[in-house]
């Protein structure tokens, strides 16, 4: 899971971003609304967390903005302004959900969660795959009712394919997903993680479908 | 100075008041100089008249003896005793006139004037002691010299004044009294535009306008202008002063998301109680933001916030906050219906209650609006959540940090709603709703 996040307040950004890298998420940050404006139109996330208060271009306008260009990746405003108004200016804006500063952590981790699988298109937080169970709520995988012990790239790579269970997935996507934006990517290194998930949960649960990328399958084979 | 504290009524009625009296008594008094002067002038000319027909039949004889040839006692020196007399003194006899009826004047102690020269005037007594007013003229007739006086009663003078100044008198009070009721319309006229002035200001200070009108008599404009000034300003430094809270806020919060964030970090052992008094801060920061915007509020306002779309457009947001609950929202809520507060402060106060029955409902929630009376709204809004115990029901409209830590989501903003609701002269009510949960009613002004 990526997400993008575009908040002023460098220091703020660094300990948000630390702490969702700690739960497994990709971030992108970026400091200013043209920024993330940018960003958020090129790129591919699977949710942004937004400022409102934004030089160059304000958090609403940057929101605006994406939906007017058909970009509907869910929005999460995260901001210090409480008021009942900012907050419905928020919503009507595009915002999927809206948190005030401070926030808990684990709020935030919960929240986003809740808003990439409710993209997806699962209603409940459980989402099961034969042996495999993904809990979206609380991030944790397991098979055949035990927990999955995953490094970071295992968990982004697992969770982009689960949330698409039985759609493949491209290869550039999953490339998109899993990397932030100013990490090299290795072109072979997808399939080396590939390979060792397969050894983890059981080869045939991941398909490779030539030329194009990978599944998530039960048993089809 | 008793006059700078009385009203400006009486002020300018007692000013134009003595102005007037002053003025009819000096009037009175040239009118009474002249008129004295016009019927002297009238007995005068008679006298003279009377001295030089007199004069005219004078004739002396050889001896120094005058006499008078023919009658010289035309009305009214034919009758005794009225003070109109005649007397010619010669050198040797005196001729009087038949009203004296042989009695006499006495002339010897007044001032003659010389010879040819106009009558002099001289004021005496009679014979029956009656004040008379004399003309007195030296005359030589034929190498005599003789006085020639004429004389009228002071009566005839006084009488006819009196009478002029009797009618004078009563006309010039009727005058008076004209002028006065013409001043005390004036002033009432006048003082018209002050008194609608007074209604303005206190249109202002119950907030039913937020100026002052502008269309005023010069005279008042430019307090006008000043009052409309002033207001200004202080609406601009309320302004600020919100503006500047706001920002206080707000630039707090950054540093304290930073910090409640780094508490979190593992390997951080008191996170927990850290992380509590990091949110006492938020809250503490957000309870002052909230007062701050409703200390600057004075009262109720010419504001109008149609509150069909505003409910719609916060339940609407609720209603995505809570994605996952799948709550199911009744809104009964009539087009055209209008509270008269701020749009800001009816969010809040929506918000806060819609807030907390997304919060705690199990599944429903019913948002409702009806007029109340002529003059308040009803918007009630209930859940089918656990609810208040009604012992509980006191405690959670008073702010408090311990039912904040008992009871999230009570406690907080259930007191900022309530407040801001009396600020605009409404109220909030709790109790037991149908649905199970609780029932929030909060009454706000209509706006007309």
């Amino acid at each position: 899971m990526k997400v993008l996040l575009v908040e002023d307040d460098r220091r703020l950004a660094q300990e948000i971003a630390q702490a969702l890298r700690h739960e497994n998420f990709a971030v992108d940050i970026a400091v200013n609304g043209e920024d993330g404006q940018h960003l958020g139109e090129t790129e591919a996330y699977d949710a942004a967390v937004l400022d409102l208060g934004l030089p160059k271009v304000t958090g609403a306008d940057v929101l605006r903005a994406w939906r007017k260009n058909g970009r509907n990746l869910p929005v999460l405003i995260l901001t210090a302004r409480d008021g009942w108004t900012d907050k419905v200016d928020g919503f009507k804006a595009g915002a999927d959900d809206y948190l005030t500063k401070p926030v808990r952590v684990e709020e935030l981790v919960l929240r986003l969660r809740a808003l990439v699988r409710r993209s997806t298109g699962y209603a409940e937080p459980r989402i099961v795959c034969g042996p495999l169970a993904f809990d979206a709520q609380t991030g944790v995988f397991e098979l055949n009712g035990l927990p999955l012990r995953l490094t970071a790239l295992e968990w982004r790579v697992l969770a982009c394919l689960t949330l698409r269970n039985n759609v493949v997935v491209e290869r550039y996507d999953l490339i998109e997903k899993v990397y932030e934006g100013d990490a090299e990517a290795d072109s072979n290194s997808i399939e080396v993680i590939v390979a060792r998930l397969r050894r983890k949960i059981g080869h045939e649960m991941i398909e490779t479908v030539r030329g194009r990328g990978y599944r998530l399958t039960f048993g089809a084979t | 100075m008793i006059l700078r504290q009385a009203s400006l009524n009486r002020r300018l009625l007692v000013g134009a008041g003595v102005f007037i009296a002053l003025a009819l008594v000096a009037s009175a008094i040239m009118i009474d100089f002249v008129l004295h002067r016009f019927i002297q002038g009238q007995i005068d000319q008679r006298l003279d008249t009377q001295i030089v027909f007199l004069s005219s039949m004078l004739t002396v004889g050889e001896d120094g003896v005058v006499a008078i040839a023919g009658n010289a006692d035309g009305p009214p020196f034919d009758r005794p005793a009225h003070g109109w007399y005649w007397e010619i003194v010669g050198p040797r006899n005196q001729l009087r006139s038949r009203s004296l009826a042989g009695a006499t004047v006495d002339v010897s102690e007044f001032h003659r004037p010389p010879h040819g020269e106009h009558p002099a005037p001289a004021e005496g007594i009679g014979p029956g002691n009656e004040p008379l007013h004399f003309r007195i003229q030296q005359a030589r007739t034929g190498g005599t010299q003789v006085i020639i006086v004429a004389t009228a009663p002071r009566a005839a003078v006084r009488g006819p004044l009196r009478e002029a100044m009797t009618t004078l008198a009563v006309s010039l009070a009727g005058l008076g009294l004209a002028l006065i009721v013409a001043i005390v319309l004036q002033v009432r006229l006048g003082l018209r535009p002050l008194e609608r002035l007074r209604r303005a200001v206190a249109d202002v200070r119950t907030g039913r306008s937020d100026r002052v009108p502008a269309e005023q008599p010069l005279e008042i404009l430019p307090l006008v202008s000043g009052l409309n000034g002033l207001l200004d300003q202080n609406a601009a430094n309320l302004e600020r002063a919100r503006r500047h809270v706001a920002n206080l806020a707000h630039g707090l919060k950054t540093p304290l998301a930073t910090l409640a964030i780094a508490l979190s970090e593992p390997g951080r052992g008191a996170a927990g109680e850290l992380h509590a008094l990091v949110v006492l801060m938020e809250r503490r920061i957000r309870h002052h933001l909230a007062r701050a915007r409703a200390a600057a509020l004075s009262g109720p306002t010419r504001a109008r916030t149609p509150i069909a779309t505003r409910l719609g457009d916060i339940a609407n947001a609720l209603g995505k906050f809570n994605a996952d609950k799948r709550i199911v929202l009744t809104q009964s809520v009539p087009d055209g219906i209008a509270v008269a507060c701020e749009q800001q402060d009816f969010d809040e106060m929506a918000g806060n209650l819609l807030e907390n029955a997304f919060r705690w409902a199990r599944g429903k929630v019913e948002v409702k609006a009806r007029r109340d009376g002529g003059r308040s709204v009803a918007i009630v809004i209930e859940d089918d959540g656990p609810g208040l115990r009604p012992e509980q029901i006191p405690q959670v409209l008073r702010p408090g940090e311990r039912i904040d830590e008992s009871a999230p989501g009570f406690g907080f903003g259930l007191p900022i709603t309530r407040e801001l609701a009396e600020l605009y002269g409404g109220e909030t009510t709790l109790d037991i709703s149908p649905l199970g949960g609780l029932r929030v009613t909060l009454r706000l002004p209509l706006a007309i």
